[in-house]
């Protein structure tokens, strides 16, 4: 998980995109693969996102995600070639038919999931999440409280799995192997662990809440943020260039 | 100035009062160390004083607690949070932001300091804590030691006439331990805030403060200047409560008449002690 969904710093045009930008080419980028019916698109697709990876700096983490998603995207390719029965059968194995249909299929699934996962975990790492919250809290009027649970439990997440490192080494260090292939013995060896991890994680949030408390959360309203970020023309070229992605593949479809 | 009259606090679970009885008076402009046994009350003694009890904690509260003449009881946490700035144990739990900066604003911005205001405000604070160079990094990036500086620059932001601070270099080592606290008594000298630190390293307490305050069993043993409160010693040790190693050693050495000078409190007065003695 560490460093694959974290915000990495930089100055490229994409981090100084305003966090509503972001977040909204993301999704016409997504919406448009989920439209699209056409491999040749989807392939161009994943190329603009490699791309956009590229200048926000942050390809090889673009490129580990991808990786990550191999195994998952093996499996998938391989159920749809197997259950897909309906096409013009290339060959025949002990009743299951390999289809020209099926094999398309299963590829187009496969683009679709990248394509449309790739500019979610994109934007995370351009975009702090303080200043995606700030940014729809005072835009959009989403209430503050929500989006500083959302963000404060995010950001508890590294914290809880930082701990829970340490707890285990301490373990490995006293002899007991977390790295058992069976899933249930696995479990049974973390599962006493989380008991005082959880004691411990609830303790911090009643600490980190008396101390927001303290620094006036509680008077805190939708125009007290001092960064108000505000669109500018590479905003609104982002979004053009998100509409466009949409016209052309649904345009695509029809020819 | 923060004051304590018949002062005692029992949480709605506990089954004695964590603090009894106390009459104490905090002046303007003190650099006061608590330190005490692990459950004597001086975790609560700081929520006293910020108005987490009886705020956030509730429970069975007797006699007064008024800080710059606001009554606690009476007073929101907010208010009083105007006079006090507090800093936690927990440097992480304590974090709002992802940057250094919006970790700053992020007070100022709910106290609707004005805009204007701002800007000189940060920048004046993270001068005063020597991390203005840190400004723009990202919170995951820090040290313990930065860290804390950043959650002290957030609350001196807010320009509090108090600090309150529990245990801020319980996860630090030696020497950011020494940076936090000579941080702390420049800004008690040069802009006489009070400043009051809970602390389990007395010996790095008693080189910076100005007075000790000794609770034991939720009362207070001992309240007042560091030199006066260390003639007590003994009576420290009888309750297992640390005192610092140079002071033991001059009590056994005056034990011996090797020495007739009062307890040393610096590396300095040490240093005279022992030569004196080997003399
Ligand atoms: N939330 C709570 N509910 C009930 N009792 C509490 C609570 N917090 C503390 N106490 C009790 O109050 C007493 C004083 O606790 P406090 O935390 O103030 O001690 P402390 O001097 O800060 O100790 P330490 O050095 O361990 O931090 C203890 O007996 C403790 O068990
Ligand atoms: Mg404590």
């Amino acid at each position: 998980m560490k460093g694959v969904l974290n915000y990495i710093p930089g100055q490229t045009v994409l981090h100084r995109l305003d966090p509503r930008t972001k977040l909204i080419l993301s999704l016409m980028i997504c919406v448009a693969s989920f439209l699209s019916g056409r491999v040749s698109f989807l392939i161009g697709l994943l190329a603009l996102n490699l791309l956009l990876g590229a200048a926000g700096h942050v390809l090889p983490q673009v490129l580990r995600i991808l990786k990550g998603m191999a195994k998952a995207c093996a499996v998938m390719f391989i159920l749809q070639v197997l259950f897909i029965q309906q096409g013009n059968p290339y060959f025949e194995v002990i009743g299951i038919r390999i289809t020209d249909f099926g094999v398309r299929t299963a590829y187009m699934v496969v683009l679709r999931l990248l394509d449309a996962t790739i500019p979610l975990s994109l934007m995370l790492m351009v975009t702090r999440l303080t200043d995606l919250s700030n940014a729809l809290v005072v835009h959009w009027h989403l209430p503050y409280q929500y989006a500083f649970t959302i963000t404060t439990a995010l950001h508890f997440i590294p914290v809880f799995f930082s701990d829970m490192q340490v707890i285990s080494e301490a373990q490995l260090a006293r002899g007991v192997d977390f790295d058992t292939r069976n899933p249930f013995r696995r479990f049974a060896l973390m599962a006493p662990l989380s008991v005082p991890l959880l004691v411990s994680s609830v303790k911090k949030t009643e600490q980190a809440a008396i101390a927001v408390e303290l620094r006036g959360f509680n008077l805190r309203t939708r125009t007290s943020a001092y960064k108000v970020t505000r669109m500018a023309g590479a905003d609104w070229a982002a979004l053009a260039l998100g509409a466009a992605l949409i016209a052309l593949s649904v345009l695509m479809n029809t020819l | 100035m923060i004051e304590m009259k018949d002062f005692s606090f029992r949480y709605a679970s506990g089954k004695r009062n964590a603090l009894n009885n106390l009459n104490l008076t905090i002046e303007d402009g003190d650099f006061v160390g608590i330190i005490g046994n692990s459950g004597a009350g001086k975790t609560t003694l700081t929520y006293a004083i910020n108005g987490i009890v009886p705020h956030h904690y509730k429970g069975d509260f007797y006699g007064a607690v008024t800080v710059n003449g606001l009554d606690t009881v009476d007073s929101s946490p907010e208010q009083i949070a105007a006079h006090v700035g507090s800093v936690f144990q927990d440097v992480d739990a304590q974090m709002v932001a992802s940057m250094v900066e919006d970790e700053l604003l992020f007070g100022l911005e709910n106290f609707s300091v004005p805009r204007e205001e701002i800007e000189g405000r940060v920048a004046e604070a993270l001068e005063q804590t020597g991390i203005s160079a840190l400004r723009h990094r990202d919170l995951d990036t820090l040290s313990g030691g930065q860290k804390q500086k950043v959650a002290i620059a957030a609350i001196l932001a807010l320009r509090p006439r108090i600090i309150l601070l529990d245990e801020p270099t319980g996860e630090l080592d030696p020497q950011s331990s020494e940076q936090i606290y000579s941080l702390l008594a420049r800004l008690n000298r040069e802009h006489g805030t009070t400043i009051i630190a809970v602390e389990q390293k007395i010996g790095l307490l008693c080189r910076y403060v100005k007075k000790l305050l000794v609770l034991e069993k939720g009362e207070v043993m001992l309240h007042g200047p560091v030199r006066e409160v260390l003639e007590s010693s003994g009576r420290m040790e009888e309750s297992g409560i640390h005192v610092p190693r140079i002071v033991s050693l001059h009590k056994e050495l005056s034990g011996l008449g090797l020495v007739h000078s009062s307890a040393p409190v610096s590396m300095d007065e040490a240093e005279t002690m022992v030569r004196e003695a080997l003399q």
